[in-house]
């Protein structure tokens, strides 16, 4: 006989004033050129953070919002940029293009795949996401005509983009890019937050935190899961795009399951809970990674410390805390 | 009784000590200065499988830097060298240069160890119009097919070393070559070249090519072993190359086939057992040269600096910041495109070419042509851990480089 256990439901961590958190956060974003040069940083830095915390914003959909894990996420961020960098050199010289191609390699590949494993839970649905990713990583690593193998994609760039009345040089004009990715940014995650605010997204919510009580509601689970990994999938492959567009190639190591860990460790040092936590945690790591590794080789040792003392001092993230913070 | 409980941090307490470091480690914000120095950027991987390389690179930039500045610098300013590490990965490699050109405003770009990186920063350093100079990345695109207005590279190509030394192996040991190849851009290119040239002579070969950072190889061994090649040719580097001539002693391959290739640098001699320090290889530059005075100045010279013996690695370095002076010297500036059109064919100095033979950069491809050292590979000798090679021939690097035409570069400069 089994026992009936009853579950508290915990109230997601929300922002107690969400448009104040957005508020403040694209403030910061869109005065970048202006403020960061006086600290040291550039442009392209803030790109990265841009494109890495759209990565792990998508991926978040997926480990915060319905509460499954993958260790593979890489794969749709490097497919992503394949697909766009593929698009540019071999379709045609076209910004928008290369990131719907990339998008739709990246989003149909992990659509697909995301359908055979629907069905699996914890440490197996993460291992065979582990899996998949590493066969991604090894096919783009081998297919050497096409891909440029080890040594990457190359000989393509971003086009200018043209509005019909209007020409934009985002090649030439790293200023201009960076506002090109945040316009990206801004509606992927707009779309994001409008998903996540839709009965979908709040039924998302319901499966991670019972799943059990969600079933016998009614909710055709598998079908809910297997929607939000193609969806995480899709904008994940668009970030990944964007980061072929950033440094004009791709390469197999943004394949790698090495670079699936960096994005779970952005969207925990950030905070899973909360909307913006990856973004924050994106930020960190990408400036820490920065600044550590002009004074020391040994940076990733400083980072992984940092991943330490974040987990165990800010459970929730940094986001997260801060959000809890206001909330008392 | 009460169980011992561990003092707690408290979170408070995390915060502001991470704030105080933060604040303390920050970089300083730059003011306008009167006399900026000129700055060197240099992305190299000092972590990863060719991390020993990189070392002796930035140690050779390092102690050029400082040789400089003790003189008169470049057009009289001090320099400065900025090193970033590229972690053996394209993407970071890219990253790194365009942090050294967008924030730190660095006058050149020195790198990458790594031929697929060095291949990678070529787009960012065309695209920015600054300077780029290739110390140590082989594969030949760089300045073959795909060479740039901006990009000069002082270490040979592929084709070059293949060119130096297959007969030398044909005409010793035999026409049966096998090759262990790292699968990227600088062992596809070496690989094809070797098979070219062996081709031409008549001979036959089997070859596999493993991943750059791999440290498994019996499997290859055992191929190896039951082709019965008379060479066995490790074209991997750094770390791969060194454990794939362990696991090649381990199985006591040495009695069976003779071992040579393109590189083996002295980096890996020095750190593999006595059986694996043989064969028949190029190096690229030596530190006992007969019959020249120069070398005997800069290795005493470098000794004294650093307590090391220089690496052809250090001498990369030294030549490509020299190279640098002399040309920005020449151009009065140290524009990209001024100092591109001023290092094309210029010749170097006895006391910075540190060779015997003509040493200058082609103007067609960028290339800069001098002598390759054939020779053996050998234990340490006169009681010297240095002495592990005995240079047979040098062989002039444009008879080893073949015309321009034949390396698909076609220079074309800015407007």
């Amino acid at each position: 006989m089994s026992t009936a256990t009853t579950t508290a439901v915990t109230t997601p961590v929300m922002p107690a004033r969400p448009w104040l958190t957005t508020a403040i956060i694209f403030a910061a974003l869109l005065t970048v050129p202006v403020w960061l040069p006086m600290l040291g940083g550039y442009t392209a830095l803030a790109g990265r953070v841009l494109v890495l915390g759209l990565a792990a914003m998508s991926f978040n959909l997926l480990l915060g919002f319905t509460g499954v894990m993958s260790f593979g996420h890489a794969a749709y961020f490097g497919l992503g940029a394949y697909g766009a960098g593929l698009t540019l050199k071999y379709i045609a010289p076209s910004t928008p293009l290369a990131m719907v191609g990339g998008v739709l390699l990246g989003g149909i590949l992990g659509s697909l795949f995301g359908r055979l494993i629907a069905q699996r839970r914890g440490v197996y649905f993460a291992m065979v996401t582990v899996a998949f990713g590493q066969i991604a990583f090894y096919v783009t690593y081998s297919w050497d005509s096409l891909t440029g193998g080890y040594d990457g994609l190359r000989g393509f760039s971003r086009a200018p983009l043209n509005l019909g009345f209007t020409t934009i040089d985002i090649t030439n004009n790293s200023t201009y890019f960076y506002y090109f990715l945040l316009f990206v940014f801004a509606v992927a995650t707009g779309l994001q937050a409008l998903l996540l605010a839709s009965p979908f997204g709040r039924t998302l919510v319901a499966i991670r935190e019972n799943e059990r009580r969600a079933r016998f509601l009614g909710i055709p689970i598998e079908r809910h899961i297997w929607m939000s990994f193609s969806i995480s999938c899709c904008f994940t492959a668009l970030a990944g795009a964007l980061y072929a567009l950033l440094n004009n190639f791709a390469d197999p190591m943004g394949l790698h399951y090495s670079l699936s860990g960096e994005i779970v460790i952005m969207t925990v040092m950030g905070g899973m809970r909360a909307f913006w936590g990856p973004l924050i945690g994106a930020a960190l790591f990408v400036v820490l990674q920065d600044y550590i590794s002009s004074m020391t080789v040994n940076w990733m040792s400083f980072v992984g410390l940092i991943f330490v003392l974040v987990v165990l001092f800010f459970p929730r993230g940094l986001l997260g805390m801060l959000q809890k913070g206001t909330e008392k | 009784m009460t169980s011992p409980t561990l003092p707690a941090i408290r979170r408070r307490t995390l915060i502001k000590s991470s704030l105080a470091v933060a604040a303390l480690s920050a970089p300083p914000i730059i003011s306008a200065r009167g006399e900026v120095p000129v700055r060197i950027g240099m992305v190299d991987p000092l972590t990863g499988t060719l991390s020993a390389l990189a070392v002796s690179e930035v140690e050779g930039a390092k102690y050029t830097v400082e040789r400089l500045n003790k003189r008169n610098g470049i057009l009289g300013r001090q320099v400065e060298l900025l090193v970033e590490d590229s972690a053996n990965d394209v993407g970071t490699g890219v990253q790194k240069t365009r942090k050294l050109i967008e924030r730190d405003k660095v006058d050149v770009i020195l790198g990458d160890v790594n031929s697929g990186i060095a291949y990678a920063m070529m787009g960012v350093t065309s695209e920015l119009k600054v300077f780029h100079m290739v110390p140590g990345g082989h594969t030949d695109p760089i300045t073959g097919a795909d060479c740039k207005w901006n990009t000069f590279r002082v270490c040979n190509t592929t084709a070059m070393d293949a060119a130096a030394v297959t007969g030398e192996l044909v005409k010793r040991f035999g026409k049966k070559f096998f090759f262990v190849t790292p699968d990227y851009a600088y062992g596809h290119t070496l690989q094809a070249n070797f098979i070219k040239n062996l081709k031409a002579l008549g001979g036959e070969y089997q070859a596999e090519l493993l991943p750059i950072t791999n440290s498994e190889f019996s499997a290859t061994l055992i191929k190896a072993k039951a082709y019965k090649p008379d060479v066995l040719l490790n074209n991997m580097g750094g770390l791969a190359q060194i454990n794939c001539m362990k696991q090649f002693t381990q199985f006591g391959m040495q009695k069976e086939m003779h071992l040579g290739g393109g590189l083996y640098e002295i980096e890996s001699v020095r750190a593999v057992p006595a059986d694996a320090q043989t064969g028949t290889w190029v190096m690229e530059w030596w530190w006992d040269q007969p019959n020249v005075p120069e070398v005997v100045a800069f290795v005493a010279d470098f000794r004294k600096a650093t307590g090391k013996t220089p690496t052809a690695r250090h001498w990369f370095a030294l030549v490509a910041i020299e190279s640098i002076r002399l040309a920005a010297e020449k151009a009065k500036s140290l524009e990209g495109p001024k100092l591109a059109l001023a290092m094309e064919g210029m010749e170097l100095p006895r006391d910075i070419a540190l060779t015997a033979g003509k040493s200058f950069f082609r103007a067609g491809d960028h290339q800069l042509m001098t002598d390759l050292f054939v020779g053996d590979v050998h234990p340490p000798s006169k009681g010297n851990p240095d002495d592990v090679f005995t240079i047979g021939s040098a062989v002039p690097g444009e008879v080893a480089a073949g015309s321009v035409e034949s390396t698909g570069c076609k220079m074309v400069h800015p407007a």
